[in-house]
């Protein structure tokens, strides 16, 4: 017999069984699921620590200028909070779309990182300290620089790996450490501000990010690069899925081999989707040194090179997807002091809720196949329940 | 009480994927110690079935008897535990490991040095391989890496492999689609002493040949429904053709008159080396006409593949020329090769022939994606792009579950073989090479595929085939070239060499 609650909870079970296996919207309710549960377990993580959970993510969101905070400094408000938020996710969404680009051309770029400082250091020291340039000359030669600088390194990586077969992330993890030092050593030799122990601010002309803009009575810090990430990611979304050019990258991703008998010239292929990534990163780079922060402190690589590898994949490598994890990573990385202060955890625990994300999600996958799995017992116990009654069976197996 | 004979019986089952019934109603019943076949056009569903009955799927209906117990496998481990075991039609087997070491993989025999520290016996293990091995005719050295044996040692590998966990009731999924005949001889052998040993078998393949040699009865499939339950041995190959297809099949195909024109392939002096540095391929030559169908016999191996990776353009040449009308393209790269006139269907489908992960759609249109009309300025037109499989799917009758959208891995064997033939034909090249164009095809597909090269060679091309089915080859062939060690052998008209002669220069006799 079975008992109403018992048949409630089978209700409720299928139902959100149904969610998840839905053909048409899978792709959307998955990695909803995946939050939902991350949002539970870290909901039981703060209750250990006997704190009230649903303050920590209020706390998550006025962080980043979506929910109100209970009081504000003088001039600003909700509105610079959410800029604040901007620009951050500009960058981190910038190396999200390069790590993707060459992700799905079969290629493992974890020296975004690099190529971010790279570029970041000569467009400080060639533009940002070129204090007699104007802002309409000196931002777009940034964003130059930023594309160059991270174009050849992603060039150079490619065509180590297309000429002498050498793993992309054994050199982009040298590389990584070359660029980290030697613009360490220069800027310390040279740039370095006595009193921060990082480089010297750049210009205000130079910088990305117009700080101390006034937007509705409250100062804020627009960042110009969100309309560049936003645009790249759609740019890149085009050039994948439209274009011969993406059709022969992700060809070559899926099965070189078969690119080769296709007629692809391989080599070319695998340069190309390593400069273009490394151009990207080159971006993300200049909007983060020369954006959201106006400075470097040497001999670090940023650790958003890192967190946009998490970002991409929680984006199932998919452009689009990446506007939508950067967002939830930002919230969580960029909420993380204020919800330390309001609910008096340590900020860490930011870092931890998004690893059990990121874990969640790896798991997208497997939580559908259960999914489906139980949606079949379902059919399959209904006859059965029957059988145990007469005959008959065979006419209710065959309608 | 008849119940108590079959060993196996597979009640009602149907089976769904998304957009097609891969199984309907279909029932089986094995009888304990025979062989069992499985006949079925390609995309029958007769892997589908089997792979219910190892448990790598659950059926939606029916249910599944094994001993006349019911059970229900939950994975293919629930199968083993029953004795059932299974080689599929794509080997399982761990490259770098030895054929020990991958019989024993999951159950290795262990033991613990001085009591205390366990290790695998592989000594032990060794022996009884070798013991079962003996009784069976299944010759291997246990101590033999994988990565350096051949299909036919990896095939009994597998069949070992079933032999030591005990299994009872063994399950191959077409065998005989990768063998020399040689190796197909020795196989059924083999199976027909599993037999003798008591083992029962169910036996999944396309050719009747061999299902009138060994099986004792059966199952029809079509379209996912059984259509019926024959004796082997009162039934005729053209009855059986006939059930499988569901119309008249005609096994000799017609060929017309030779009609040939200009040479378009000539090549000279030719030799490959392969990436070990041994020359695969030794000073070949030979010229093909317009209107004539060269095909190359050889016992596998011998070179015939890399020849025609070398003309096609996928392997470095070491020396020697290749013309194709007249042009030098010895040194050409692969997309100037198709743009001349070379079409390919090449050996291993799934390395070289398909992305398994993009759709049938995108796959059809690899050799015209970069032209106007599927694409202009760079940009795809996924419109041109659908019309353009639509119409191959048609023609071609490539069977998939969801048209032009289905993604390629989910598509049966021998429909994937279908659509890169249909994707090369279609080019209407000057030259096409086909490598084992029909292996894995069912009757249907191989007479549609043999009219098709037909009618190539009516238009005017010269075709490369190079196959290792001696009768495919004599039907076929206007001019014969036997390949040994690399070199070929003997070039001659077809009509004037028997299949005899042939099997002997494929041996390496040359003294005639
Ligand atoms: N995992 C899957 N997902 C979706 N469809 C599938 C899947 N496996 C098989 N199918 C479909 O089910 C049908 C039956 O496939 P199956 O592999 O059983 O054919 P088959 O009889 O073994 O054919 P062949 O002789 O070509 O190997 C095919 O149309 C195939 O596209
Ligand atoms: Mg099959």
């Amino acid at each position: 017999m079975k008992t109403i609650s018992n048949d409630f909870g089978v209700k409720i079970k299928s139902a959100l069984a149904r969610f998840l296996v839905n053909e048409k919207w899978t792709r959307l309710t998955v990695p909803l699921f995946c939050i939902a549960l991350t949002a539970l377990l870290s909901s039981i993580l703060l209750l250990i620590l006997g704190k009230n959970p649903l303050t920590a993510f209020y706390s998550f969101l006025a962080g980043n200028g979506f929910a109100a905070k209970a009081k504000y400094g003088a001039g600003v408000g909700m509105i610079s909070d959410f800029f604040q938020f901007l620009n951050i996710m500009a960058p981190l969404l910038l190396a999200a779309l390069a790590f993707i680009f060459a992700y799905r051309c079969g290629l493992f770029n974890i020296g975004i990182s690099g190529q971010m400082l790279l570029s970041g250091f000569l467009a400080t020291i060639w533009v940002g300290y070129a204090k007699e340039l104007s802002g309409g000359i000196a931002k777009p030669l940034v964003l130059g620089i930023g594309l160059i600088a991270g174009g050849i390194i992603g060039t150079i990586v490619g065509y180590l790996k297309y000429k002498f077969n050498i793993h992309e992330v054994v050199s982009t993890i040298m590389i990584n450490y070359i660029i980290s030092y030697v613009t360490g050593f220069y800027i310390n030799s040279y740039y370095v501000d006595q009193v921060s122990r990082s480089s010297k601010v750049i210009s205000t002309a130079s910088r990305l990010t117009f700080t101390k803009t006034m937007v509705l009575g409250n100062y804020c810090n627009v960042p110009l690069g969100i309309l560049i990430a936003i645009g790249m990611a759609f740019l890149v979304r085009f050039i994948l899925e439209r274009t011969v050019f993406g059709f022969e990258l992700k060809a070559v991703g899926s099965n070189r081999n078969c690119a080769l008998y296709t007629g692809i010239n391989v080599g070319r292929q695998i340069v190309y989707s390593m400069m273009i990534s490394g151009m990207l990163a080159g971006l993300a780079g200049v909007t983060y040194y020369l954006g959201f922060t106006n400075t470097i402190i040497p001999k670090t690589l940023p650790g958003m090179g890192y967190d946009a590898i998490a970002t991409a994949l929680l984006g199932n490598a998919s452009p689009i997807g990446a506007i939508l994890s950067s967002v939830l990573i930002t919230i969580f990385q960029n909420g993380s002091s204020y919800m330390s202060s309001m609910v008096g955890v340590a900020k860490e625990i930011a870092s931890v809720i998004t690893g059990i994300l990121l874990l969640f999600s790896a798991c997208g996958q497997y939580f559908r196949t259960v999914a489906s799995a139980y949606l079949r017992d379902l059919a399959e116990a209904r006859p059965v329940r029957h059988e145990s009654g007469e005959e008959g069976e065979e006419n209710e197996l065959r309608p | 009480m008849t119940d108590q004979n079959y060993i196996v019986e597979m009640k009602h089952i149907t089976k769904r994927f998304p957009g097609i019934l891969a199984n309907d109603d279909v029932t089986i019943q094995v009888r304990q110690g025979e062989i069992y076949a499985l006949l079925g056009e390609n995309g029958a569903g007769k892997s589908t079935l089997m792979s219910m009955l190892y448990g790598l799927y659950e059926p939606d209906d029916g249910e599944i008897l094994i001993r006349g117990r019911k059970v229900r496998f939950k994975s293919a481990s629930d199968a083993a535990d029953q004795n059932i075991g299974m080689v599929h039609q794509h080997f399982k087997l761990v490259e770098n490991y030895t054929v020990g070491e991958n019989i024993v993989l999951g159950i290795e025999p262990m033991k613990k040095a001085f009591g205390l520290f366990p290790y695998v016996d592989m000594r032990e293990a060794n022996e009884r391989i070798r013991a079962l091995s003996k009784s069976y005719f299944l010759e291997v050295d246990p101590t033999d890496v994988i990565a350096d044996v051949g299909v036919s040692t990896c095939q009994r590998v597998e069949i070992l492999k079933m032999l030591y966990r005990d299994a009872e009731i063994l399950i191959f999924d077409e065998p005989t689609a990768i063998l020399t005949p040689q190796e197909v001889e020795y196989l059924l052998r083999v199976m027909r002493e599993l037999r003798r040993g008591g083992k029962t078998i169910i036996l999944i393949t396309h050719k009747i040949e061999e299902i009138k040699r060994v099986a004792d009865r059966c199952a029809i499939l079509r379209r996912g429904k059984l259509i019926g339950v024959l004796d082997v041995a009162e039934t005729t190959t053209q009855e059986m053709a006939n059930l499988m297809v569901g119309r008249n099949v005609d096994l000799q195909s017609r060929k017309t008159e030779a009609y040939f024109g200009e040479k378009v392939l000539e090549v000279d002096a030719l030799s490959v080396r392969n990436d070990d540095r041994v020359q695969v391929v030794r000073n070949v030559s030979f010229d093909i006409r317009a209107g004539e169908i060269f095909a190359i016999a050889g016992v596998s191996g011998n070179g015939q593949t890399e020849l025609a990776d070398a003309i096609a353009g996928l392997m470095r040449v070491e020396s020697g020329t290749i013309r194709l009308n007249g042009r030098d393209i010895t040194r050409g790269n692969i997309r100037e090769r198709t743009e001349a006139g070379v079409g390919y269907i090449p050996e291993d489908r799934q390395k070289y022939g398909v992305f398994l992960d993009f759709d049938l759609c995108s796959n059809l249109c690899l050799r015209r994606y970069y032209k106007a009309p599927f694409s202009k300025n760079g940009i795809l037109d996924f419109d041109a792009f659908g019309r353009y499989a639509d119409e191959l799917i048609d023609d071609y009758d490539v069977r998939s579950a969801q048209g032009r959208k289905t993604s390629v891995r989910s598509m049966s064997g021998g429909n994937q073989q279908k659509a890169i033939v249909a994707r090369e034909i279609e080019e209407h090249s000057a030259l096409i090479i086909f490598v084992q164009p029909t292996r894995g095809l069912d009757m249907g597909a191989i007479e549609n595929i043999h009219k098709q090269i037909l009618a190539e060679r009516e238009r005017g091309a010269a075709i490369l085939l190079i196959s290792l089915e001696l009768d495919e080859v004599m039907e076929l062939a206007d001019t014969i070239g036997v390949i040994y060690n690399g070199s070929l052998l003997k070039i001659a008209e077809a009509s004037a060499l028997t299949s005899q002669e042939i099997g002997q220069y494929m041996m390496g006799v040359t003294a005639n």
